[in-house]
């Protein structure tokens, strides 16, 4: 076990070196090349203090990432979770009663919200918010001072909304996807044929074979739930690594980018590297990568 | 006396049939382009600024959405309804330019790899995209709009790259599943050449989905591109992404100048996403029924 979870940390590790590595190309060529920016990747002086931009008082990187990360883990406390135990048990029905077009059935409704735009949706809940409270937007001017802090995860579940219903949508249809084509391998038809009933093939030889691929399935969900965190984050005015990277962008602070990029990037990685060791963890003896 | 049909009645009779077992595809992408139509009809005026179109002026000549005007009208009296539908325009233009670019450039790409002789030729595609997934595309936009000024090019370029770099894997897998057939091992034996068997049998199926791929990218491109416009990474081009951030600072006083284009956003992105994903289903049911035809049946028995 030790020797698989090494030999996944090295690969890993290979890999976020990679994206950091095509991190700096990438800014390089949008600031320098594309931007005609006369600062530089490289040079040490393109990042300096954290600028008035990103905080209105005077903090370190260290700080400023420490600061945004608190405010964005709940965020992904309640989206990513949420969205594995749709995804995966509604994925699952879905291609159990694919007879009756279950996945579909199930997607539909976080498919068709996700042809809302996530932004769309912050005006909806300003204008909500005015004529209920009086106030358009978040109440971030209050502070909780007694009991549990319900306001934090109030604005936070707000915040995970929209990047929930794009990625469990995606989950979903793309779980019931893996199963389904594993019910249609050679050796399903042999069961069929031997006597086996259709639940026993399901659960016991298909989706168990399919394990693998279905955590497999992760590192896309994590990915667009980043993504998704890009965007809403920003568009709500929440401070966190997701807006950190639009104010870095359109500031052109090298710092604030790279920060937020590769937090992100690592948080995909991290969630990559764990399903990846619990693939190679409940592959069968003898079976191939 | 002779009964056989003229070639013409006979090509009449064989293009009819042809278009009566698309039936269902035409469907659903003459909607489609219906829709895509619609948008660019009267688009005279693809060059209006969103900054001008939400300036208020001291007096200003706001209405309430009514029957002459159903999304209102902004602060200087334009119909909201006629900027919204430019600004869809606007962003499906750009989307059905980034989704052709990135198709295309994804073929190129996968072609590099498709004639290699060896079992493993798609092992450095399928490594990229593992490794894309740690730089999300909406960080990747960001990063290139935020840095390269968010003009109109560096916005489908941008497009292009990261269409191209998730789609080309996908092409390596669909080569791959077309290359297991069982009419492509009865080309190796009867001696074809790699390039003749991938050329005549595989590429045709291949190309035959990219028009699904093409259907159903569009929409998310749509809905991509309004949202860096919102983000403010697109710089002054009308948008609704842009119409509903300008919109945000009136809530109060004019509501429908970024309610509106958000409803006009979400029915276009739902018809092109539903009529995108009917259309790739149809192509794969005719895909897997002409499939069928060449190797029997191979379905699941209780499917």
């Amino acid at each position: 076990m030790l020797r698989i979870v090494l030999q996944r940390l090295l690969v890993s590790v290979l890999r976020f070196a990679t994206a950091a590595l095509a991190l700096l190309v990438l800014t390089e060529f949008a600031f320098g090349v594309l931007g005609g920016s006369d600062r530089h990747v490289w040079e040490a002086t393109s990042y300096g203090p954290v600028p008035p931009e990103l905080s209105p008082r005077p903090v370190s990187w260290a700080g400023l990432f420490e600061e945004r990360v608190r405010r964005s883990l709940p965020v992904l406390l309640l989206c990513v979770p949420a969205i594995f135990l749709i995804g995966y048990s509604w994925g699952v029905l879905g291609a159990r009663l694919r007879r009756f077009h279950g996945a579909r059935v199930l997607a539909a409704p976080f498919a068709l919200l996700a042809c809302v735009p996530g932004f769309w949706f912050v005006v909806l809940v300003a204008i909500h918010s005015y004529f209920h409270w009086g106030r358009p937007g978040f109440a971030n001017d209050l502070v909780v001072e007694r009991g549990p802090d319900l306001l934090t995860w109030w604005h936070a579940a707000i915040v995970a909304l929209p990047a929930l219903v794009a990625g469990a949508g995606w989950q979903i249809r793309a779980v019931s996807d893996m199963l389904e084509k594993e019910m249609t391998g050679g050796y399903v038809r042999g069961l069929f044929l031997v006597g086996y009933s259709e639940e026993d093939i399901f659960y016991r030889n298909a989706f168990r074979r399919a394990l693998p691929q279905l955590f497999a399935v992760s590192s896309g969900t994590l990915s667009s739930v980043a993504g998704s965190l890009v965007c809403v984050e920003y568009a709500f005015r929440y401070p966190g690594i997701g807006s950190l990277l639009i104010e870095s962008a359109k500031g052109g602070s090298y710092g604030g980018i790279f920060l937020s990029a590769l937090a992100l990037a690592a948080l995909i990685s991290g969630g990559v590297l764990l399903s990846e060791i619990a693939a190679a963890l409940i592959r069968p003896e003898g079976a191939d990568g | 006396m002779n009964r056989r049909n003229s070639k013409l009645a006979r090509g009449l009779v064989d293009a009819f049939l042809r278009l009566w077992h698309m039936r269902n595809l035409l469907l659903l992408v003459i909607p489609y382009f219906l829709l895509l139509g619609w948008l660019f009809v009267g688009g005279s005026r693809m060059d209006t600024r969103p900054a001008a179109v939400y300036e208020v002026p001291r007096q200003p000549a706001w209405e309430k959405p009514d029957a002459e005007h159903w999304f209102g009208t902004t602060g200087n009296g334009a119909d909201l309804f006629e900027l919204s539908r430019l600004a869809m325009a606007n962003s499906v233009a750009a989307a059905v330019v980034s989704v052709s670019g990135g198709i295309a450039l994804a073929l190129l790409v996968a072609m590099l790899f498709v004639f290699d002789p060896g079992t493993r030729r798609f092992a450095l595609l399928q490594a990229a995209r593992r490794t894309g997934f740690l730089l999300p595309s909406m960080v990747v936009l960001v990063i290139l709009t935020g840095g390269g000024g968010g003009s109109f090019g560096v916005v489908i370029f941008g497009f292009v790259l990261v269409i191209a770099f998730h789609l080309c894997p996908v092409l390596a897998d669909w080569f791959q599943e077309g290359e297991k057939g069982f009419d492509v091992m009865a080309g190796y034996i009867l001696g074809l050449s790699r390039r003749e068997i991938v050329r005549n049998r595989v590429l045709p199926g291949v190309l035959h989905r990219l028009i699904g791929v093409f259907a159903v990218c569009v929409p998310v491109v749509v809905l991509a591109e309004m949202t860096l416009s919102f983000l403010g990474l697109t710089g002054d081009r009308l948008n609704c992404g842009a119409m509903i951030a300008s919109g945000q600072g009136l809530l109060i006083e004019a509501p429908w100048m970024s309610i509106y284009p958000g409803v006009m956003a979400t029915v276009v992105v739902l018809v092109l996403t539903l009529l995108g994903w009917g259309v790739s289903a149809s192509l794969r049911t005719r895909l897997s029924a002409s499939s069928l035809k060449h190797h029997g049946n191979r379905s699941e028995p209780f499917a």
